[in-house]
């Protein structure tokens, strides 16, 4: 018996799309192999095989939206796939193609220079007689090399139209607008950039993509795209709030957990949304409104082997620094290990990108639509400051604001970038 | 191959548009020569041809977009630049054309573009690809870009959907007159002499309505020269059609002595005419048998019927089908006893019985005897009339008859234009295989008509001819009907189109009938008739209309209907929903569907759909 393998449960999701098949009919599998990759909103999952067989069919293609319970594919079992496989059909007609091959056998040897003839014209056009089209739309897809028999009609009763033909054209034409992931290759009617052949000029390589760069890849430039960005930029003096966390952190790390900047960068951010709900937001789809969130979820962008990811430290509005550093530990585990569930990484209304660990002097993140505002950080550095009588040593933060220009001006960001600065400078203000 | 010209290597570009070519067929490029401009990004490229040679077919055009390896052109002669063709490989495709002045050009079909492996494996083993162009070559007289053979129904409408598509068109017909069987003799003459049945039947049916008229005097020949005027006029119409469209109409039988050429026959004089593309629409002739002396003037087909050549007393048709029954008709209304033996169990075997059974009743009435499943074995001429042997049904042993009409059937010509010698195959039954483009094995070679297969209608065949012409002109035309309809012009008439209900049954299709007897239709009570019946069927699953059949006055007119939803897809309710004028036989197609339906009222039926 085949075992028809079917999506398992797969968390709170449906019309997941398909990105990748990792099996093809005829695989031997084992058990717990990956057969499907599925897309969720930030996550990618591998559907693993329940059991170990042969595939048999599979029943679903790349593109394919599914769900919990969805059909994916046959298995047969492995014993049964030892068996022989079937006799290839014997005695089967030849097929026109074949006949045609066959040059007609010249029966009368006194005409023997008459030039070989196939029996029948090969003709391998579709057949339209049982499509529901009328005459002058099966004329249309005829000229337009349109084969019906693979088309689901619009019209009514399933009757295909004439539309419904040249639908087919600007589809294959623009293949990539179905596939919903990928990025809008001009699509926007921006030209695409033309395909080089580097190899004239040197060696080269092909490196695939990392999945979480394929995927991410899309969504960063749809937000590119989308989002009129400005970058606001400011510093704030962390001298005594640095001190404050190493305090913080000496006591951690004998706990276990170390407190770095983050979780003060992320309190801050906190007491910034809430006095600038604007950041808080999201532009409805219809842009004629704000939604304005009563949550305080920070993403908190990761850099792993396998490329960028945004786990997101939920209600940080409750939580203390010493919560917030050691939920940053694990989270920060769980995505170096590849583990973090598409529930770690949903649900952010303010993201915080801190390459502070590597340097730089300053930098544009790029707004993670359909956030509005996010916050870029790098390496603090002790800088001489004019305190009005003399220049001081102090640790400076360079900070970086982007902002969706549509919800925020930039007198407003300059004021939510001010305050987070300010936050900084002495934490004692994250309580007031 | 060597006489192909691909883009060579142009750098790091794809799919550059064409802005210019700079050749045509029949240009001699020298290697180096350009023969296209590309344009890409910034620049234009000349294109420069890598062998030298006579151009027979440009493969691009401006605008077409190409990459490296496509391929331009098609050079003539395998051993490019030499100019050397193979006069051997030649002589062997074509050994027929000694006429043709053994020109070497004669030989492959130069269709490098399409076509099957065989056929370019068959007739183009020799590589010199037949000239392009309308000009004629050396050995022809004469050269068409589309040439059609038979200038019937589907022939003359070939030639002239070639023609109005800007070829230059040939057409040979081996009569005087265009118009084939069709025109001359078949549909049109045998309307007119059953228009003139009809007149007769009706007059002395109107007896019994109380209007008597006093028998009819029938002057033979003049009936017989209505016929014929009426007959001229449509083919002198289509003369007339020829001539506006500049279509050359050549007289003679034609036979191909090529892939690319043909020989034409008249009074002793040869032709051979040239052709790029090809139409055979060489239609059919009557069957003949061997046990029937046919030369006895006595022994008549369908030709031999329309010319009215006197009223015999007694008529034996052989063949109950659709031309032995119209021919029946008239000359039983002319006055002569018919007797119709057919081999089957029912007259006219394409339709259903139920259908048929209307029109059998009628005739058996007024018919001296129609003997089903039983046959003819032997025909002995006598002075004194045809003694005619019988076997099976409820024939007599022997019986003698003052003519016989033999309608058993028609065979197409395919045999009769040595279509072996243009490459193209013919069964051994006569039939030229066509694919849905109308091609035959020699793709640039077309066959429409009779000629490619049953049912041999002219209306087939018209449709057939259009397809094909577009073809030739380079459209992306098919056959893509879904049914012929086919009409008998009995009394009363029979027609069908689509499913009939035995051939579902034989193929196991389910299918739901509505049938409407025009016993219950005023507007058929009204002519005097009631024995008529529309039955369409339906496919059980999607109530789509797939077949239809229909006996009565004016049948043939009614199926048009029923053809149009078929091919729209219509269902039952889309039928019935339409509102038909009232009060007409086209009523009754409404109710058929009404009655599958379950939603007719003007006949109580057992509910079979709740509505």
């Amino acid at each position: 018996m085949s075992i028809e393998v079917k999506i398992p449960d797969i968390g709170d999701f449906k019309d997941i799309p398909i990105i990748e098949i990792l099996v093809k009919e005829g695989d031997t599998i084992g058990a717990e192999d990956p057969i499907v990759s599925l897309e969720s909103d930030k996550a990618t999952m591998e559907v693993p095989s329940p059991s170990a067989g042969v595939i048999e069919k599979i029943l679903v293609k790349v593109g394919d939206k599914v769900s919990e319970g969805s059909p994916v594919l046959l298995l047969k079992g492995e014993a049964e796939a030892k068996a022989p496989a079937a006799a290839p059909s014997a005695g089967a007609a030849p097929s026109a193609d074949t006949a045609a091959l066959m040059p007609k056998q010249e029966p009368d040897p006194a005409a023997p220079s008459a030039p070989p003839v196939p029996a029948a014209p090969a003709s391998s056009a579709p057949d339209f007689s049982n499509v529901h089209a009328s005459p002058a739309v099966r004329r249309l897809a005829r000229e337009l090399g349109v084969d019906l028999t693979t088309i689901k009609g619009t019209g009514e009763k399933g009757r295909i139209t004439k539309e419904d033909v040249k639908g087919t054209l600007v589809r294959s034409a623009a293949p990539a607008a179905s596939a919903g992931a990928v990025a809008p290759a001009g699509g926007m009617g921006i030209p695409e950039i033309p395909a080089v052949d580097f190899s004239k000029f040197g060696p080269t390589e092909v490196k695939p993509l990392a999945r979480i760069k394929k995927i991410s890849g899309p969504h960063l430039h749809r937000a590119w795209l989308n989002v009129p960005l400005v970058t606001h930029s400011d510093e704030s003096d962390i001298t005594d709030t640095d001190a404050y966390r190493k305090e913080l952190d000496t006591a951690g790390k004998d706990k276990g957990y170390r407190v770095t900047l983050l979780s003060f960068l992320i309190k801050a951010a906190v007491s910034a949304l809430r006095q600038h709900p604007e950041f808080n937001s999201s532009l409805n789809p219809e842009k004629d409104a704000l939604i304005l969130k009563k949550y305080y979820n920070i993403g908190v962008a990761v850099d792993t082997p396998d490329g960028l990811v945004v786990p997101v430290v939920k209600d940080a509005d409750r939580k203390g620094i010493v919560e917030i550093s050691q939920e940053l530990g694990s989270l920060s585990k769980k995505a170096r290990d590849g583990k973090l569930g598409s529930g770690d990484m949903q649900g952010a209304t303010f993201t915080i990108s801190s390459l502070g660990g590597i340097g730089g002097t300053g930098f544009t993140p790029l707004v993670n639509a359909p956030e509005v505002a996010i916050l870029g950080v790098v390496r603090s550095k002790m800088a001489p400051v004019w305190n009005g009588s003399e220049f001081k040593p102090r640790l400076m933060l360079p900070l970086s604001v982007s902002y969706d220009h549509r919800v925020i001006d930039g007198a407003l960001a300059a004021r939510f970038t001010r305050h987070l600065a300010h936050v900084l400078e002495d934490v004692r203000r994250l309580v007031v | 191959m060597s006489n192909e010209v691909r883009l060579p290597d142009i750098g790091d570009f794809k799919n550059v548009p064409v802005i210019e070519v700079l050749v045509k067929a029949g240009d001699t490029i020298a290697v180096d020569d350009t023969i296209i401009v590309l344009e890409s990004d910034k620049a234009t490229m000349d294109v420069p041809s890598s062998v030298a040679g006579k151009v027979a077919e440009v493969k691009v055009q401006p605008g077409d977009k190409v990459t490296q390896g496509d391929l331009i052109l098609v050079l003539e002669g395998a051993a490019a630049g030499t100019g050397q063709a193979k006069p051997e490989v030649a002589e062997k495709a074509a050994p027929a054309q000694t006429s043709a002045g053994g020109s070497p050009l004669a030989a492959g079909t130069g269709q490098a573009g399409y076509g099957s492996p065989a056929t370019a494996g068959g007739t183009g083993a020799s590589a010199a690809p037949a000239p392009k162009g309308a000009a004629p070559v050396s050995g022809e007289e004469m050269r068409a870009e589309v040439l059609v053979l038979g200038a019937g129904p589907g022939g003359y409408t070939a030639a002239f959907r070639a023609a109005d598509l800007g070829k230059k068109v040939i057409l040979v017909e081996r009569w005087p007159s265009l118009g084939g069987v069709c025109l001359n003799v078949g549909c049109i003459p045998s309307k007119a002499l059953l228009h003139a049945a009809k007149v007769i039947d009706e007059s002395q049916a109107m007896a019994s309505h109380g209007i008597s008229f006093a028998a009819p005097q029938i002057d033979i020949d003049q009936l017989r020269s209505w016929k014929e005027g009426v007959v001229k006029r449509l083919t002198g119409g289509l003369g007339g059609l020829a001539k506006q469209r500049k279509v050359t109409v050549v007289t003679g039988t034609a036979r191909f002595v090529s892939p690319h050429q043909i020989e034409v026959e008249h009074e002793g004089k040869k032709t051979i005419i040239g052709f790029d593309n090809a139409v055979i629409a060489a239609g059919s002739e009557p069957i003949k048998m061997p046990f029937i002396p046919h030369d006895d003037p006595r022994v008549i087909d369908s030709t031999g019927a329309l010319e009215l050549d006197g009223v015999p007393k007694r008529l034996l048709v052989i063949g109950g089908g659709i031309i032995g029954l119209e021919m029946a008709t008239v000359y039983h209304a002319l006055g002569s006893k018919v007797t119709i033996v057919e081999l089957m169990d029912q007259i006219i075997p394409g339709a259903d019985k139920d259908i048929v059974t209307p029109l059998f009743k009628r005739i058996s009435k007024q018919y001296e005897a129609i003997h089903l499943k039983a046959k003819v074995t032997a025909v002995e001429a006598l002075p004194e009339g045809l003694k005619v042997t019988f076997e099976g049904g409820s024939a007599p042993a022997t019986d003698t008859f003052d003519k016989i009409l033999v309608s058993v059937g028609r065979r197409p010509n395919g045999k009769l234009i040595n279509a072996e010698a243009a490459g193209v195959a013919v069964d051994e039954r006569g039939f030229i295989p066509v694919d849905k483009q109308m091609r035959t094995t020699a793709p640039h070679i077309f066959a429409i008509g009779d000629v490619v297969g049953q049912p041999m209608l002219a209306h087939k065949a018209v449709h057939e001819g259009k397809v094909a012409a577009e073809a030739a002109a380079g459209k992306n035309s098919f056959f893509d009907a879904k049914v012929i309809p086919s009409v008998a012009y009995t009394d009363p008439e029979v027609a069908w189109v689509g499913l009939s209900e035995t051939e579902a049954k034989a193929k196991g299709i389910k299918v739901g009938k509505g049938v409407f007897p025009w016993a219950a239709s005023g507007r058929s009570l009204s002519l005097g008739r009631d024995e008529g019946i529309t039955k369409v069927l339906f496919d059980e699953e999607s109530n789509r209309i797939v077949g239809c059949g229909i006996v009565g006055p004016s049948a043939g007119d009614l199926i048009a209907e029923a053809a149009l939803a078929i091919e729209m897809g219509a269902d039952a309710e889309d039928i019935g929903l339409t509102i038909h004028p009232h009060p007409t036989l086209s009523e009754t197609v409404g109710m058929a569907a009404e009655a599958f339906e379950g939603t007719i009222t003007d006949l109580y039926m057992p509910k079979k759909k709740a509505h």
